[in-house]
This record gives C-alpha cells, sequence and structure tokens, in this order.
C-alpha cells in the first residue's frame, strides 16, 4: 500500500492537477485546438475551400477576441497565472498571442485569395496554417523548455507542408518541394542543437524552467551550462535566420508559395521572438560578457550580410529574405540595449515593438506580392513590378508604404521601431551596435528605393500584366488596406501603442 | 474655446492644399475665395482668441496638439501657447494678411500662375502662425524655417527671369547661414538645459545660468545669428533689398510686416535668455543702431521705389533691435505692430504706382502723379508720416518709447538715443524724398497712366491708412509677458529732450522739401563735388557689403567648387560602393544552394559562438 502512495504522490508531482480556472487562462489555445478538429471534420464531410477558410478564421477571432479579454483583466492587473509549469499567462504571453492570432487571420484571408485556383486539394492549407498558430501561441505563452519545443515543432511541422503545399500542382511554385526539403533537414538540425542545449542546461541547474527562480542566473551557473544557452541560442538564431544560421532564408522565400513564406516571416519570427525576449528577460542572461558577445557578433554580421545580400537582388522574395536577416539584427541590437537588466526595460519595450513593426511590415509586403500574384504564376521578380504605379497605382501605393516602412522612412511604423532602437542603443551606449545599424541602414535604402523607382519607371513591352482581381480578393485587398492603415497610424500617433508596449513590462 | 487655437494654422493650411491639390485647374473666383477667405477665417478666430487675452493679459492659452512619441527621456511635442505677445503676431498676421491677399485678388488677377501664388502665400501664413504659437523652439524652428522656403519661393515667383532666381537664392542661402547659427543655439539649449519647451527653458535658464555666464552669452549669440539674418539686420542685410525681385503683395507681406519680423519676436520671445545675457543686449542695441543708420542712408541715395522702401524696412527693424537692446520689449514689440501697418500701406500703395505705370520703378521717371494716382497719393501721404514718426501718427508713439528707452539704458543710453535721434531725421529725409519725387513736380514720363483701383485694392489701402493713423492708440496685451520692466512706464524726461526728438523728422522732412519739393538746393549741385559723389556711390551700394561678401565669401567659394570640379570627396563615397558591391560579390557565393554546405555552415557557426563563448568567459 505504501508503494502505491508513494507512485500516486510521484505522479502527482510530475503532472499536477489543472484546476477548471487555470483551463481557463488556456482558452485561446483550447479555441484553436477545436477549430482544427472542426475544420478537419468539415473536411472529411465535404471540401469547401470557402467554408473551411470562414471556420478558419472565425476560429482565430475567436481565439483573439478571448485573448483580448484576458489581456484586459490583466492590464486592469489582475494577477498572471501560471497554468502548469508549462505556461505563464500573463499580459505579455497574452500580447502576443493576440498578435499571432491577428496575423494568422490576416494569413488565412490572403491565401484563400492566393490558393483559389490551385488545381489540387486547397483546404488543408487553412489547417496547416491553424496548426502553425497553435505552435506559435504555444511558443509564445510558453513557461517551460518542454512547452517551447513542442510548440516549436508543431509549428516547424506545420511550416513543411505549407512551404510544399502545390507539391502535386503542374503549375505550382516549382521549387516548392526541394525548399521544403532544406528547411526540414536544416531544422532538424536546429531543434536537435537546440534540445541538446537544453539537456545541458537541465543538467546543471536541474530545472527546465524558462521563468521562476531555477534558471534565473543562467549566465553564472556554470561553464556548461553556458554552453547549452549557447546551443539553445544557436537553434534561435537558425530560426531567426541570423548569420551564419541565415542561408536557408533565400532558398526557402524563393521556393515556398508565397502565403507560406509570409506566415514564416510574420508568425515564425513574432513567436520565436516573443519566446526569446521572454527567455533573455528571465534568465539575466545578458549580465554574463559571452552572452552579449555573441550576441553582438550574430547582430553585427545579420545586418551587414542581410543589407549586402541584398543589394544586388532581383527577386523580390530572395530581397524581402535577406532584409528579414538584416532586420533580425537590428532586433537583436535592441535585446542587446539591456533587455532584463533596467526596472524600466525600455530596450524590452523597443524589441517588442520592432517585433511588432517587422511583422507588420512584412505581412504587408507579402500580401502586395500575393495580390499580384495566384498559385498558377507568382510575380517574383522584380521586373514583374515595373511601371505598377501606372498600371495599379493603389496596390504600387501599399507596396510603397511597406518599403518605406522596412527602411525606417518617418512617418510609418518602421521609422518609430528603429528610433526607439537606435535610442534604446545610444541610452546603453552601444557604439559599435550603433556603427552597424547606422551603416546597415544606409545600404537598406538603396535596395529598398529601387523596389519603389521600378514600380515607377514607364511599363515597357516586357511589363507584365498582373493577374485580374477576383471575387476571392476581396478579402485580400481589405487586409492589406488594414495593414497599410496601421503601419502609418503607428508611425504618425505611435503614442498609445507605446504606451500599451510599455505596459507590457511594467 | 482652446479648440480654435490649432484651428488658426489649420485654416491656412487648409487653404494651401486646396490650391496646391487642385494644380491650378481652379476658376480664378474661387482661388481667390479660398486663398484670402481661409486668411480672413483665420482672422475672425485669431480675433475671437485674442478678445478675451486683450481684456486680461495674463490669459495664457494652451493646447498641446498631439504627442508623437516619448521614448525614454525624449518627449516630441507639438504644442501651442497663445499669450499677449503671440496675441498681437497673430492680430497682425491674419489682419495685415487679410488685407494683403484681398489686395492680391486684385493685384495679381493676369497672373498666369494665380493659383501658385495664393497656395504659397497660404503657407506662408500657416508657417509664421506655427512660428508665433509655437509652445517649444523645435516647432518654432518648423516655422521658421517654413516661412524661409515660402520666402525662398515668392521672391522668385516670377522664375522666368534668372535674375529672379538669382535673388531668391541670395536670400535663401544668406538667411541659412543665421538658421545655422539659430539651430546650433538650439542644441546648445536642449543639451545643457534638456528641454526646449520654451516655459521651462526659461525657467531653468534662470534657475542654472547666472547673469553673464559663458554658456548664457554663447546660446544668445547663437539665437541672435538666427535673428540678424532673418530680419535682415547687420551683417546679414544684403539680401531684403534683392528680395524686392517677388511681386509686391510679397514684399508687403513678407518682406515689410511679418516675416523679417520673426526676428525681433524670437528675441523678445527668448527676452529671459537675453536678460542673462547683458553684454549680448548691449550688442543686440549696437546692431540696431548700426542697421539703422547704414540702411537709413542707403534709403536716401536709391532710386528703385521698392529697393527705398527695403533699406526703410531695414531701418525700422533697426529701431526694433535698438529697443530690444535696450530692454524695451514691450514697445519693440509695438513698433513691429506699427511698423506692419504703415509698410504695408506703403507697398501695396507703391504695388498700385507699379501696376499703374506699367512695371515702373525708377521714382525719378514718375514725378507729379498726386492727380492721376489719388488714392496712392494719399496712401504715400499717410504712410510717409506715419513712418517719419510724425506726432500722433502710430510711427510717432512706438518710436517715441524706444528712444525714450534707450535714454534712460544705463549703458551709453545717451550714444544709443543720439543715433536714433539722427536715424530719425534719415527716416524724414528719404520718405519724403519719395513723395516729393514721385507726387510732385512735374511728370517725367508715363504722361496719360491712369490708377489702377478697384474694390479689392483700395479697400486694404483705406484700412491700412486708418491703422497707420490711429493704430498707435491701440493698446497692447504684453504686460503679462515681459513682466515689470520692459515695460514701458511714464517717462520722465525734460521737454527739451522731447522738442527735440519731435523736431528730428521735421527736419529731415524739411530738408527734403527744400532738395526735391521746391528745389531750393538741387541734387545735381550736392553731387558735383567728390566727395559727396563718394559717398553717394558708397551708400547707394549699400555701403559696400555686397561687393565685399562678393570677394571673400562667394569668389572663394566658387574658386574652391572649380578646384573640385571632379569631386574628389565623391570618389571616397564610390569606394564605399565598390566595397559593398565587392562584399555582396563575395558573400552571395556562399549562396550556393547546396544542403551540405548549409549544413556546414550552421555547423561552423555552432563551433564560432562556442568558441566566442570561452573567448568571453576568459575575458
Amino acid at each position: 500500500m505504501d508503494y502505491d502512495n508513494a507512485a500516486r504522490d510521484t505522479i502527482n508531482a510530475f503532472a499536477p492537477s489543472v484546476s477548471w480556472e487555470e483551463l481557463l487562462w488556456l482558452l485561446p489555445h483550447e479555441i484553436l485546438g477545436a477549430t482544427i478538429v472542426f475544420a478537419m471534420l468539415a473536411i472529411a464531410v465535404r471540401r469547401h475551400f470557402f467554408v473551411t477558410t470562414v471556420i478558419t478564421t472565425l476560429g482565430l477571432i475567436a481565439a483573439a477576441l478571448a485573448a483580448s479579454m484576458q489581456f484586459s483583466h490583466l492590464v486592469q492587473g489582475a494577477p498572471s497565472a501560471l497554468v502548469t509549469p508549462l505556461f505563464l499567462i500573463d499580459a505579455f504571453a497574452v500580447f502576443f498571442v493576440i498578435v499571432l492570432c491577428l496575423g494568422a487571420l490576416a494569413l488565412a484571408i490572403l491565401g484563400f485569395g492566393y490558393f483559389a485556383r490551385l488545381d489540387d486539394a486547397r483546404e488543408e492549407f487553412q489547417l496547416l496554417l491553424l496548426l502553425a498558430t497553435l505552435g506559435a501561441v504555444t511558443l509564445a505563452s510558453s513557461a517551460h523548455f518542454v512547452s517551447v519545443v513542442i510548440g516549436l515543432e508543431m509549428l516547424s511541422m506545420a511550416l513543411y507542408g505549407m512551404i510544399a503545399y502545390p507539391i502535386h500542382s503542374k503549375v505550382g511554385a516549382e521549387h516548392s518541394l526541394e525548399a521544403a526539403f532544406k528547411y526540414l533537414v536544416l531544422s532538424a538540425v536546429a531543434s536537435a542543437t537546440m534540445l541538446f542545449g537544453m539537456a545541458l542546461i537541465y543538467s546543471q541547474t536541474g530545472a527546465l524552467e524558462v521563468v521562476g527562480s531555477a534558471n534565473s542566473m543562467l549566465g553564472y551557473a556554470s561553464p556548461l551550462a553556458l554552453v547549452g544557452v549557447m546551443l539553445v541560442f544557436v537553434g534561435i538564431a537558425f530560426k531567426l535566420s541570423l548569420f551564419p544560421f541565415h542561408l536557408w532564408t533565400p532558398d526557402v522565400y524563393e521556393g515556398a508559395p508565397l502565403p507560406s513564406v509570409a506566415l514564416l516571416a510574420t508568425l515564425g519570427k513574432v513567436a520565436v521572438g516573443a519566446f526569446f525576449l521572454r527567455f533573455l528577460i528571465h534568465s539575466h542572461l545578458l549580465l554574463n560578457e559571452s552572452v552579449t558577445l555573441v550576441l553582438a557578433l550574430l547582430a553585427v554580421a545579420s545586418i551587414l550580410a542581410g543589407n549586402v545580400l541584398a543589394l544586388r537582388q532581383t527577386n523580390l522574395k530572395r530581397l524581402l529574405a535577406y532584409s528579414s536577416i538584416a532586420h533580425m539584427g537590428y532586433w537583436v541590437v535592441a535585446l542587446l540595449s539591456g533587455v532584463g537588466l533596467g526596472s524600466q526595460n525600455m530596450a524590452a519595450s523597443a524589441a517588442a515593438f520592432y517585433l511588432l513593426t517587422y511583422a507588420a511590415l512584412s505581412l504587408g509586403a507579402f500580401a502586395c506580392l500575393s495580390i499580384a500574384s495566384s498559385s498558377e504564376s507568382e510575380a517574383g521578380v522584380l521586373s514583374d513590378y515595373r511601371g505598377l504605379f501606372w498600371r495599379s497605382p493603389w496596390l504600387a501605393l501599399a507596396l510603397s508604404v511597406m518599403m518605406f516602412g522596412l527602411a525606417g522612412i518617418p512617418l510609418t511604423a518602421g521609422f518609430i521601431a528603429k528610433f526607439q532602437v537606435f535610442f534604446a542603443a545610444v541610452e546603453s551606449s552601444q557604439w559599435g551596435l550603433l556603427a552597424a545599424l547606422v551603416l546597415g541602414s544606409a545600404i537598406g535604402l538603396f535596395y529598398y528605393l529601387r523596389v519603389i523607382y521600378q514600380m515607377l519607371q514607364p511599363a515597357g513591352e516586357e511589363g507584365r500584366t498582373l493577374r485580374d482581381l477576383g471575387l476571392e480578393s476581396v478579402g485580400s485587398v481589405i487586409t492589406i488596406t488594414l495593414v497599410v492603415l496601421f503601419v502609418l497610424w503607428a508611425g504618425i500617433l505611435p503614442e498609445p501603442l507605446l504606451v500599451l508596449i510599455a505596459a507590457l513590462f511594467g | 474655446m482652446s479648440e480654435s487655437l490649432g484651428l488658426l494654422p489649420a485654416l491656412p493650411l487648409l487653404g494651401f492644399l486646396i490650391l496646391a491639390l487642385s494644380g491650378g485647374k481652379l476658376p480664378k473666383t474661387v482661388v481667390a475665395l479660398v486663398g484670402a477667405g481661409s486668411i480672413g477665417l483665420a482672422f475672425l478666430v485669431a480675433l475671437n482668441l485674442a478678445l478675451p487675452i486683450i481684456a486680461d493679459d495674463s490669459l495664457i492659452v494652451r493646447e498641446t496638439l498631439y504627442t508623437w512619441m516619448a521614448v525614454g527621456s525624449f518627449e516630441a511635442q507639438f504644442g501651442l501657447t497663445l499669450d499677449g505677445l503671440s496675441t498681437v503676431m497673430i492680430l497682425v498676421i491674419t489682419g495685415v494678411g487679410f488685407l494683403i491677399h484681398l489686395y492680391s485678388t486684385g493685384f495679381m488677377a493676369d497672373d498666369p500662375s494665380y493659383s501658385r501664388f495664393f497656395a504659397i502665400m497660404n503657407l506662408f501664413v500657416a508657417s509664421m502662425l506655427i512660428l508665433v504659437l509655437a509652445d517649444n523652439l523645435l516647432l518654432l524652428y518648423l516655422g521658421w524655417e517654413g516661412v524661409g522656403l515660402c520666402s525662398y519661393l515668392l521672391i522668385g515667383f516670377w522664375y522666368v527671369d534668372p535674375k529672379n532666381g538669382y535673388a531668391a537664392r541670395k536670400a535663401f542661402v544668406t538667411t541659412r547661414v543665421g538658421d545655422t547659427s539659430m539651430a546650433l543655439g538650439l542644441l546648445l539649449l536642449f543639451t545643457q538645459l534638456g528641454s526646449l519647451d520654451i516655459q521651462e527653458l526659461m525657467q531653468a535658464a534662470v534657475a542654472n545660468w547666472s547673469v553673464g555666464s559663458g554658456l548664457a552669452i554663447a546660446a544668445t549669440l547663437l539665437l541672435l545669428g538666427g535673428a540678424v539674418g532673418k530680419s535682415a539686420q547687420l551683417p546679414l542685410q544684403t539680401w531684403l533689398p534683392d528680395a524686392m525681385a517677388g511681386p509686391t503683395p510679397i514684399s508687403a507681406l513678407i518682406h515689410a510686416a511679418t516675416m523679417v519680423t520673426a526676428g525681433v519676436y524670437l528675441v523678445a520671445r527668448t527676452h529671459v535668455l537675453f536678460e542673462l545675457a547683458p553684454s549680448v543686449q548691449l550688442l543686440v542695441a549696437c546692431i540696431g543702431l548700426a542697421t539703422l543708420l547704414l540702411a537709413g542712408f542707403t534709403a536716401m541715395t536709391q532710386h528703385d521705389i521698392k529697393r527705398i522702401l527695403a533699406y526703410s524696412t531695414i531701418s525700422q527693424i533697426g529701431y526694433m533691435f535698438l529697443g530690444l537692446g535696450v530692454g524695451a520689449w514691450s514697445a519693440s514689440v509695438f513698433h513691429l505692430m506699427t511698423h506692419a501697418f504703415f509698410k504695408a500701406l506703403l507697398f501695396l500703395a507703391a504695388g498700385t504706382v507699379i501696376l499703374s505705370l506699367h512695371h515702373e520703378h525708377d521714382i525719378f521717371k514718375m514725378g507729379g502723379k498726386r492727380r492721376q494716382l489719388p488714392i496712392a497719393f494719399a496712401s504715400f501721404l499717410i504712410g510717409s508720416l506715419a513712418l517719419a514718426a510724425f506726432p500722433f501718427t502710430s510711427g510717432y508713439f512706438s518710436k517715441d518709447e524706444i528712444l525714450l528707452a534707450a535714454l534712460e539704458f544705463e549703458t551709453y543710453g545717451t550714444w544709443l538715443w543720439l543715433g536714433g535721434v539722427i536715424g530719425a531725421v534719415l527716416t524724414g529725409f528719404y520718405s519724403f524724398r519719395l513723395v516729393f519725387v514721385v507726387f510732385f513736380g512735374g511728370s517725367n514720363g508715363h504722361h496719360d497712366a491712369r490708377e489702377v483701383t478697384g474694390f479689392s485694392m483700395a479697400a486694404p489701402l483705406f484700412v491700412l491708412m486708418l491703422l497707420a493713423l490711429v493704430g498707435g492708440f491701440l493698446t497692447q496685451p504684453t504686460a503679462a509677458v515681459f513682466g515689470a520692466h520692459g515695460q514701458a512706464g511714464e517717462h520722465t524726461v525734460s521737454a527739451a529732450l522731447h522738442a527735440v526728438m519731435i523736431a528730428a523728422p521735421l527736419l529731415g522732412m524739411l530738408a527734403s522739401y527744400l532738395v526735391y519739393g521746391i528745389g531750393l538746393i538741387a541734387p545735381d549741385t550736392i553731387l558735383r563735388s567728390g566727395v559727396a559723389r563718394g559717398l553717394h556711390t558708397f551708400w547707394f551700394s549699400g555701403w559696400g557689403f555686397d561687393w565685399v561678401y562678393q570677394r571673400v565669401f562667394v569668389a572663394p567659394f566658387l574658386w574652391l567648387a572649380r578646384l573640385n570640379k571632379h569631386d574628389i570627396f565623391d570618389s571616397v563615397v564610390s569606394l564605399l560602393v565598390r566595397l559593398t558591391e565587392t562584399a555582396n560579390e563575395l558573400l552571395a557565393r556562399s549562396q550556393t544552394g547546396s544542403l551540405r554546405w548549409y549544413v556546414l555552415s550552421v555547423v561552423g557557426g555552432m563551433v564560432v559562438v562556442l568558441l566566442a563563448t570561452d573567448l568571453g568567459g576568459l575575458l
């Protein structure tokens, strides 16, 4: 009998009971999970792309609404909740859950327009999208390495499928299988590295918690723990495509269908970034000089390599891939300006704002591209956009806003984001990083403006006509309008957003 | 009520947007309605805002338009403040501005670029209002640059003639020298006192800087540089006479009534700083005195009707600077207001003369025009009386206060006063020289001229005549802004000195009557002597400043530019370009597309990261 009791205690210790109240904190996750099941059933009953899309969007809206309600409670002072050791539901997590759900919503709508004419099964795209969103949401709210791995793998698994999605299509993207395969193999390498790093950390501190006291002074735990941290960094750096773990990015971006790339560039980056931010805040790793040295090297190398590589790129998808490398470098500069070290934590706010802005800008850019394209023919090459201003001025205007934003021109959110990074770096006297930031921004201006320059060129003989917009693109047009408005609003009147984000770290 | 503060610059801005975006496709009546109407409405708004402040001058209206962003200690805010000082300014800008817009609807009626003209005029008024309403120096600087840009665009309005383009460029570049100095001043103030909000700045300056401290002197000197450039004072006065290349209403609005007095406004606005630097304040007075005399002498020799008025403007702003220098803040702002009335009147009347005489500018080709051009004659008579400070006209009161304050100034007060009185003699002379030569005597050309009038052009003249006559009786609500001192108190001056001050302009008028009125002494007889001839040439050229600047600044600059024809600095930039291109080629080679190589890179990166970790650990 004693043995049974002991066994039960052991079981209880490993599987702590979850109360109803705690389950309520996971409502967005549950809604997403339920939507996946429901959508799968709907597909089994009858294949209908529109219906599947509607189910997907409704599920995402419901999840976003649930998260918003949680957010308003948390901002008004409700205590944050640790739901099992795996999830920490606080304002920070819920904020990113909302952002991720809204991003996924936009992607579902864009995907509908893009895949409407695919000569293959289309419904599963939304299913994979939901799965990826669930993974991203899990990652953003995780408080434990176990949930981190679960979230990351869920996101990655869905992405493999999404990148290779038009695989049976006769006219779909040609290189999607190659891209998916590259991503699969390299992602597996990165995941293995990361897992090994987590194991090393566990061996030294005996804890897998990201938040809480056990790993709160990770930088000083032991040399081996630090090696573990570095291996985790390698995994994260791969997902964020920091130099020298970036080589896959342009190939995958080029080969994958546009909505999948957009997901990779937005949800993928935001979820991993949010986790990284949380990890750094709670582990106080930046107190350790080895950590800052490594991150600084990664940041400077990414900024320079990303911008330089983008310089003469004529494929717009590859250009955006290189741009993402550079932007993630800028973002690491924000982290290095003292995340987790100051009480006010300006650097963390700057980093969170940057992540949000970058996601919005690349979502907008890919949305413009996917409006101009369809699964049969992608407008990926820069010359496809020659003279776009004269053919469809509004689309060209929207793409210009995104390019201005990515370049960090004032009156767009991109400027505010970059300004904050600059400011945080100045405040923490990161002069070397600032130099890289300035140099990178200067080079960046060249290739962003070249896109606009191409669009302003007179459309010659070779000017391809983009696809005519059908009914399936109504949602995409609305989405892109909203993104443009957001980018301008956050550039002209950023104060409310800045206050909101500062409250996440209050 | 406070909501309408933002409305004030918004109305002309809206007018500008409508006119600019319509691209000159609107009919002229609509353009006139939008162009002049927006300013008229703005005047009504200004009046509505001003009335409570005139009743109680300690009232201050504030409005934060919006906070762009607040990051850490940095906060970029756009706020407007209306106090007694800015009340005077907005009334002048919108009131006189409206009259000039109204006049322009007639004056510019035949111009093909009618819409462009009003668009820039409206933008100018909006910028000027932002300048005077700004509650921080950064926003003020925005307005400051805005008016500078409009001034440039309007001087070169008839850009087909390269001469006008040159004049515009000269004005822009010369004022840019001052603007740079001012920008440096702003940076200095921000780094030293940590704010650009005018109120906070003044309090911080008083708290942190002692009287005569080096920083206060440096900051005020830099600000003064900006003021001197904008207000065409020594040594940056050379651009204003050439700025007369623009249409005459522009000269009235920008180069007489409003923009050129922005320097006076700036010094008055930051007078707390200047009080901390008495030596700079004395410098302000000296600059004012020197400028008013120099411009006065030059005005006596000019032939071009607009250049005479331009030099007279420089001279009158010299008086304002003199007032600022002796701490008579209120009197200076008073003179700014009355000057706006009578100088706008004179310029608009000059516009009528010029238009009636088929774009004739040379006063010696006019003569005896008082019957042909009765309204212009009346305007000139009244305007010149006010300009010369004839007793009980508007100019008399304001100039009187400045001179009395100068007299009471402890350092060199008597000398400053004496200089001002001599300047008054000159003013009397050159203003009535103009009147006698143009309107009296025999006709020297354009015998069949008929006055161009019409409601839109005549009405503003009549209103301004009235203001020039009785404007001196208007009270201004600046007492609270400038505190106890700087306020016109009861001056205790002997009757003899007062008599001298009244007599001085009359003396000038008399001399001018003798020379040009009845020809008792012909100008040619004076000019026969070598000394007088030399002086005349020297004065006529504006004391040779252009000549000197041409040799000291322009020529060496052009020489340097020629020397560097191939632009060696550019090769540094090209080197950078080539460097990045090479880097691009090298890095692009790493994108092989081969999976094996990619994995290798990940592993290699991992090794480097771990090495760096060890390295960091050893450090």
